[in-house]
C-alpha cells in the first residue's frame, strides 16, 4: 500500500513536468501534497506517534488546501496568459525527469539499503523529487515557477526524513511548516509586485537588470 | 593550537635581539623627527593618527623578529604589512599615494601567499608551527620538499626585501609615505625580510646545497646592480633614494648568500665571517638610508618638492642638513671612514677569501660578483655625487628653493643622531664585529668562540696570515690629518683677499640658473653605456620662425620601466582578460545560477563514493 502511494507520488511530480500551464502545475501539487499526507498518516498508524498525526494534518491543511488555493488566487489576479513559459518542451522534460529518477535510484543503491525494500524506494522516489524541483525551477521562464519549485523541494525533503528516518523531531516539524507557508507568502507578494512593476513575471528578462 | 596554554612564544636569542636594536636604533630618531615633521602639514587628528601608527607599525615589527611560532609570525608579518599600507596611503589627497599603496599591498600580499604555502609544507613535516618542532623536522624532509620549501620563502621574502624583478612596489612606495616612515620602512622593514630568509632558511631549513647560495648570490648581484642603475636615471630624491634600497638589500644578500655557500661547503669560519658582513652591512644601511630619507623629507618640508632639477643651493639656506646628507651620502657610497666602507670592504674580503678557497665554477662566480660589488659601489658613489651637487650645490633653480629655511630642532637631532652612527660605526668596527660574531653563530648554530676577526682593538683581519686588514679607526685618523693639514696649507697660500667676479660665460651674457648642470645632464654617460638595458628614447619639438631661427627646442628623455613593461604589463593583461572570460559563466540569468547550484549537487550525489 505505502508503495503504491510512492508511486503515485511519482506520477504526480511527472504530471507537473509535462504540466504547461499554471492551475495543471497547482493541481498536481495539491495531488502530490495529498499523497504525502496519506503517507504520514500511514506512518501514523503503523507508529502510533502522536505527533505524526498531527503533522499530516499540517500536512492537509497547508500544503493540499490553503497554499494551493493561494497560489491560485494568486494566478487569477495577476491575469497574465497562464503559460509557464517552458525552456525546455513536455516530452524532453520528462526524458530529463526519468533521467533525474534514474540518477536518484543509483545513488539510492549506494545507500546500504536492502534490496526492494520500502525505505530504499523512498529514497529514489524523494530525491527524484527534489531534483524535479529543481529542474522545475532552472527550466521554467515565470517567477511562479520558482515558488512552486521550492515546496515540490520540500516536499521531497520531507518525504525523505519522513519515510525513511522516521520523520523530523516535532518542533522542527512544525517550524519548518511556518516557514514554508510564510515563505509562500512572501514569495507570492513578490511576484504580485514584479507583475505590476514590469508587467510581466518572466524571471528570463530580470537579467535585463544586471550592472 | 592554545595560545594561551602557558608555553612561551618568544624567543629572545642573539639573532632576534640585534634586529630589535636595528629596529629600534632606527625607530627612535624617525619618531623624534617626526614631532617637527608633521607639524603644519596635517590636522592635529591626523597627527595623532600617525603616532597610533608608528606605534603600531613599530610594535609589529618587534614581534616579527621576537616570536618563535610560525603561525604567530604570520599574524605579525601581516600585521607589519596592513599599518605600513595605511601609512603609505597616509597622504590620502594625493592620487599617487592611492596608486602606489595599491601596488604596495598586492605585491606584499603575494609574498605572504608564497609565505603561507612555504609554513604548511613545513607544518605537514613538523606537525607544528614552534620554530624548534620545524628545525627538527627539517631535517626529515625530502630533497624534493626542502627545495620547494626554499623557493616559496625566497620569493615570499624576496617580494618584501625587494629583491629584482620584486622590486617593482618599492619605488612606488617607500617615497609616498611620510619620510619619517620612509626611513623606517627604507631602513628596517625591508630588513625584516633578511631576518625572514635568516632565521628561515639558514637557521631552521640548514643550508645543504650549493645552488640555493648560487641563487641568492646571482639575485643579490643583478638587484645591486639595477637598483643603482635605475637610481642614477632617478630625479625625484626619495625614489632615487628608494632604488638604492633595491641595491644595498642586493649588498646585504651577497653576505647571506656567501654565508650560505660556505655553510653548504662545510666552511665555518668563512660562513660565520660573511654572514658578519652581511649583518654589518644590514645595520649600516638602516643607519644612513634612514638618515638620508630624513634628509629628503627635510628638504621635501622646506621646498615642497622632491624633484632634484628643480632644487639647488639649498648648502647656503640649510647647512645644517646638508651636512648630515654629506654624511650619509658619503656612507652609502662606501667612503672611509664611514660605516659603509668597512662594511662593504668586509663583504669583498669573504668575496676573495671563498674565491681563494674554490676552484672551478665556484670560483668565477664569486669573481664575478665580487667585480660587480665593486662596480655597484662605483655608481652609487657617481649617484650620490649627482644627488648631493644638484640638490645643494649651485644656484637655486626654483623659487621653491630660493624660499627654503633651515629645518626644526626635533627634525635636526633625529638627523643629527644618526649621522653620529654613521661615523661610530665606522670608527668602532671592531667591537661591532666582535658582538655581530655572536650574533652570526647563533644564526648558523657555529661555535665562535675559536674564532678572531680582528689583530687588537683597532684593525679587522679576517685573515692574518695574509696580512689583510683594515683598521678604519687608523685611517680615519690619518684621513683627517691629512685633511687638516691640506686645510692648514691653503690658509696658509691662499690670496689674502678673496675676490668676487663673475663665472666666464664663454662670451655669453646674463647666465642664470637654466644654464646650470643638470641632474639628467648628469647621467647622460650612464644612459648611454647602459642603454642596452635601460633602453632610452627621446622626444624632441623644433618650432622654428624660418629655417634659420629656431624659436624654440623641447627636448625630453626617457628610459624603457623594462621589469614594468616586459613582466607585469604582460602578467596584469593576462589577469583581466582572464577575469573578463570568468565574466561570461555570470550573466545575470537565475535560472543559469539555479543550474549551477543543481549540477552541482548532482555531480556531488555522482560521484560521492569517489571521495
Amino acid at each position: 500500500m505505502q508503495t503504491l502511494i510512492l508511486f503515485l507520488i511519482l506520477v504526480s511530480t511527472y504530471l507537473m513536468v509535462i504540466a504547461k500551464r499554471m492551475p495543471a502545475l497547482i493541481r498536481s501539487f495539491r495531488y502530490q501534497s495529498f499523497f504525502l499526507f496519506w503517507i504520514t498518516l500511514g506512518a501514523a498508524f503503523a507508529g502510533g506517534h502522536a505527533e505524526l498525526y498531527f503533522v499530516s494534518a499540517l500536512i492537509l491543511t497547508l500544503k493540499v488546501f490553503l497554499i494551493p488555493s493561494f497560489l491560485n488566487r494568486l494566478a487569477g489576479k495577476i491575469k497574465v496568459d497562464e503559460n509557464l513559459g517552458l525552456f525546455i518542451n513536455a516530452q524532453l522534460s520528462l526524458i530529463f525527469a526519468l533521467a533525474l529518477t534514474y540518477c536518484s535510484w543509483v545513488f539510492s543503491q549506494t545507500l546500504n539499503f536492502t534490496p526492494g525494500s520500502f525505505q530504499g524506494t523512498a529514497v529514489t522516489v524523494s530525491f527524484s523529487v527534489i531534483f524535479i524541483g529543481a529542474f522545475l525551477m532552472i527550466f521554467r521562464m515565470k517567477a511562479f515557477t520558482q515558488v512552486l519549485g521550492l515546496l515540490v523541494m520540500e516536499n521531497g525533503i520531507f518525504l525523505f526524513a519522513s519515510s525513511v528516518y522516521g520523520g523530523m523531531p516535532f518542533f522542527v516539524e512544525i517550524v519548518v511548516f511556518f516557514d514554508v507557508f510564510t515563505s509562500v507568502i512572501i514569495m507570492g507578494l513578490f511576484v504580485y509586485r514584479i507583475n505590476k512593476l514590469f508587467t510581466h513575471i518572466d524571471v528570463n528578462k530580470l537579467s535585463r537588470l544586471k550592472g | 593550537m592554545n595560545i594561551f596554554d602557558g608555553q612561551s612564544y618568544f624567543s629572545f636569542d642573539a639573532l632576534s635581539l640585534f634586529f630589535l636594536f636595528v629596529i629600534f636604533v632606527i625607530s627612535l630618531p624617525s619618531a623624534v623627527y617626526s614631532f617637527g615633521y608633521l607639524k603644519g602639514e596635517y590636522s592635529s587628528a591626523k597627527i595623532k593618527l600617525s603616532w597610533v601608527l608608528l606605534a603600531l607599525f613599530i610594535l609589529s615589527m618587534a614581534l616579527v623578529v621576537t616570536v618563535s611560532d610560525a603561525l604567530i609570525f604570520l599574524v605579525a608579518w601581516e600585521i607589519m604589512s596592513l599599518v605600513s599600507y595605511f601609512l603609505v596611503v597616509f597622504d590620502t589627497t594625493q592620487e599617487k599615494s592611492v596608486q602606489a599603496g595599491t601596488i604596495y599591498i598586492v605585491m606584499t600580499h603575494i609574498g605572504t601567499a608564497f609565505l603561507i604555502a612555504g609554513f604548511l609544507l613545513m607544518h605537514k613535516y613538523a606537525h607544528g608551527f614552534g620554530f624548534a618542532a620545524i628545525k627538527n623536522a627539517s631535517a626529515l624532509m625530502p630533497a624534493a620538499v626542502r627545495n620547494i620549501t626554499f623557493l616559496l620563502l625566497l620569493i615570499g621574502f624576496g617580494t618584501k626585501a625587494g629583491i629584482v624583478p620584486l622590486h617593482i612596489w618599492l619605488p612606488y612606495a617607500h617615497p609616498q609615505a611620510p619620510s619619517h616612515i620612509s626611513s623606517i620602512m627604507s631602513g628596517v622593514m625591508i630588513k625584516t625580510a633578511i631576518y625572514g630568509i635568516i632565521r628561515f632558511v639558514i637557521y631552521i631549513l640548514g643550508v645543504d646545497s650549493f645552488w640555493w647560495a648560487a641563487l641568492i648570490l646571482i639575485l643579490a648581484v643583478i638587484s645591486c646592480l639595477v637598483g643603482v642603475i635605475y637610481a642614477l636615471m632617478e630625479h625625484d630624491l626619495k625614489r632615487l633614494l628608494a632604488y638604492h634600497s633595491v641595491e644595498n638589500i642586493g649588498i646585504i644578500l651577497l653576505g647571506v648568500g656567501l654565508a650560505m655557500l660556505f655553510l653548504a661547503a662545510q666552511m665555518p669560519f668563512l660562513a660565520v665571517f660573511s654572514l658578519i658582513a652581511g649583518l654589518y652591512h644590514l645595520v649600516n644601511h638602516a643607519i644612513f638610508k634612514g638618515l638620508l630619507f630624513l634628509c629628503a623629507g627635510s628638504v621635501y618640508k622646506a621646498t615642497h618638492t622632491r624633484d632634484i632639477e628643480k632644487l639647488g643651493g639649498l648648502i647656503k639656506k640649510m647647512p645644517q642638513t646638508s651636512v648630515y646628507f654629506l654624511f650619509g651620502a658619503m656612507a652609502i657610497s662606501a667612503l672611509p671612514p664611514l660605516n659603509g666602507f668597512v662594511s662593504e670592504w668586509l663583504t669583498l674580503q669573504a668575496f676573495f677569501l671563498g674565491a681563494f678557497s674554490f676552484s672551478g665554477g665556484a670560483k668565477l662566480l664569486l669573481g664575478i660578483c665580487a667585480a660587480m660589488l665593486a662596480l655597484t659601489s662605483g655608481l652609487a658613489a657617481a649617484c650620490f655625487v649627482k644627488a648631493f651637487g644638484i640638490t645643494f650645490l649651485a644656484q637655486p633653480r626654483s623659487r621653491h628653493a630660493e624660499e627654503a629655511k633651515e629645518v626644526p630642532l626635533s627634525m635636526k637631532a633625529g638627523m643629527f643622531f644618526l649621522s653620529a652612527l654613521t661615523v661610530i660605526f665606522g670608527l668602532a668596527s671592531v667591537p661591532i664585529v666582535k658582538l655581530l660574531s655572536k650574533v652570526s653563530g647563533a644564526a648558523t648554530g657555529i661555535s665562535v668562540s675559536g674564532m678572531r676577526f680582528s689583530l687588537n682593538n683597532f684593525i679587522l683581519s679576517p685573515q692574518i696570515a695574509k696580512s689583510n686588514c683594515l683598521s678604519a679607526f687608523w685611517l680615519g685618523a690619518i684621513l683627517i690629518a691629512l685633511g687638516t693639514t691640506g686645510f692648514i696649507v691653503y690658509y696658509s697660500l691662499r690670496r689674502k683677499r678673496p675676490v668676487i667676479y663673475q663665472t666666464w660665460d664663454c662670451g655669453y651674457y646674463k647666465i642664470n640658473a637654466r644654464n646650470e648642470y643638470t641632474a639628467t645632464a648628469f647621467s647622460k654617460p650612464f644612459r648611454i653605456a647602459f642603454s642596452f638595458f635601460l633602453l632610452p628614447y627621446r622626444k624632441t619639438q623644433k618650432i622654428r620662425e624660418s629655417f634659420y631661427h629656431v624659436k624654440s627646442f623641447a627636448y625630453e628623455t626617457h628610459t624603457t620601466p623594462v621589469f614594468k613593461k616586459y613582466i607585469y604589463d604582460p602578467v596584469l593583461a593576462l589577469v583581466f582578460k582572464s577575469a573578463k572570460s570568468m565574466r561570461r559563466i555570470q550573466p545575470g540569468s537565475i535560472h543559469l545560477y539555479l543550474a549551477y547550484i543543481f549540477a552541482t549537487v548532482l555531480l556531488l550525489i555522482i560521484f560521492m563514493h569517489k571521495f
